[in-house]
């Protein structure tokens, strides 16, 4: 299925796929640097989140976990130097769907589920899917 | 159904109602294509429609919630050797049928999230108890 059908708000904006389809991660992992994990912190334990943090499908739970990676909340969706962000999106209930990283560029990179990477546009990924971006973090960008 | 039984119960006994009755369900349920569906057919039905349906969730909770994901997990431990068998072509979230119609969970903790670790979890315990 074309990306734009599931996402419709990709077709007003550039996008462009940056990997194969992969069962492998999806995008919380990704949004915290990973290719390798499925994150999530679903009641039954069957995937991975880290054991500190709070184990529940809420907006804050979500934002208190990336906490712990040295994120705090911000309001710009804008590029600011000495720092890296992600952005959760929430569905109309409030639920996480989806998280994205903001990449050096200021453009936002996303898993799509067990399908591909992209490069896009915040809002190319809000509509029925995933709901709308509901915060954005920032953290300084670590020196190597 | 008139053409087929055209007395349409005018002028019959109550048994021969009944024999009526009972025949005209015996009809309609052979000639409903789904009674005569395989479990692997009905399992690959509803395994691709999830599947076509959930790819861009990343929430295994949403994943699972999908209504054929639920018929899947309702078909019970029959269905054990077909799930295990289309997981060892692609790693798919099975994880959560699995264990809720198993009630156990071979994976360690250290492997949690890793996808294919899990899925050869899965396998080995489907082996030692003899589902594939």
């Amino acid at each position: 299925m074309p990306l734009t059908r599931l996402f419709p708000n990709l077709g007003f904006s550039d996008y462009q796929v940056t990997s194969p389809p992969s069962a492998d991660y999806n995008c919380i992992a990704w949004a915290a640097l990973e290719d390798d994990r499925w994150w999530w912190p679903d009641p039954n334990r069957i995937f991975y989140w880290p054991e500190d943090a709070p184990r529940e499908e809420t907006l804050d739970g979500f934002v208190k976990t990336f906490e712990l990676y040295g994120y705090e909340s911000c309001t710009s969706t804008e590029i600011e130097v000495g720092f890296e962000k992600v952005a959760i999106f929430v569905d109309a209930d409030g639920e996480p769907t989806h998280m994205a990283r903001q990449m050096q560029s200021g453009g936002w990179t996303s898993k799509l589920g067990t399908l591909e990477d992209i490069e896009h546009s915040l809002r190319g990924l809000e509509g029925d899917r995933y709901g709308i971006v509901a915060a954005i973090l920032r953290r300084p960008i670590r020196s190597l | 159904m008139a053409a087929f039984w055209p007395l349409d119960g005018q002028g019959l006994s109550d048994e021969s109602n009944q024999l009526r009755d009972g025949a005209t369900r015996a009809f309609i349920h052979y000639h409903i294509p789904m009674t005569r569906e395989t479990l692997a057919q009905k399992f690959r039905a509803l395994a691709d429609a999830w599947q076509e349906e959930t790819a861009h969730l990343s929430s295994p909770t949403r994943i699972a919630m999908h209504p054929a994901y639920q018929q899947i997990i309702g078909m019970g431990l029959p269905v054990i050797p077909l799930i295990l068998q289309d997981m060892s072509k692609e790693p798919k979230q099975w994880f959560w049928a699995l264990t809720s119609i198993t009630g156990i969970n071979p994976v360690v903790p250290s492997e949690q999230g890793r996808i294919r670790k899990m899925v050869a979890a899965w396998l080995r315990w489907g082996t030692e108890e003899s589902y594939i």
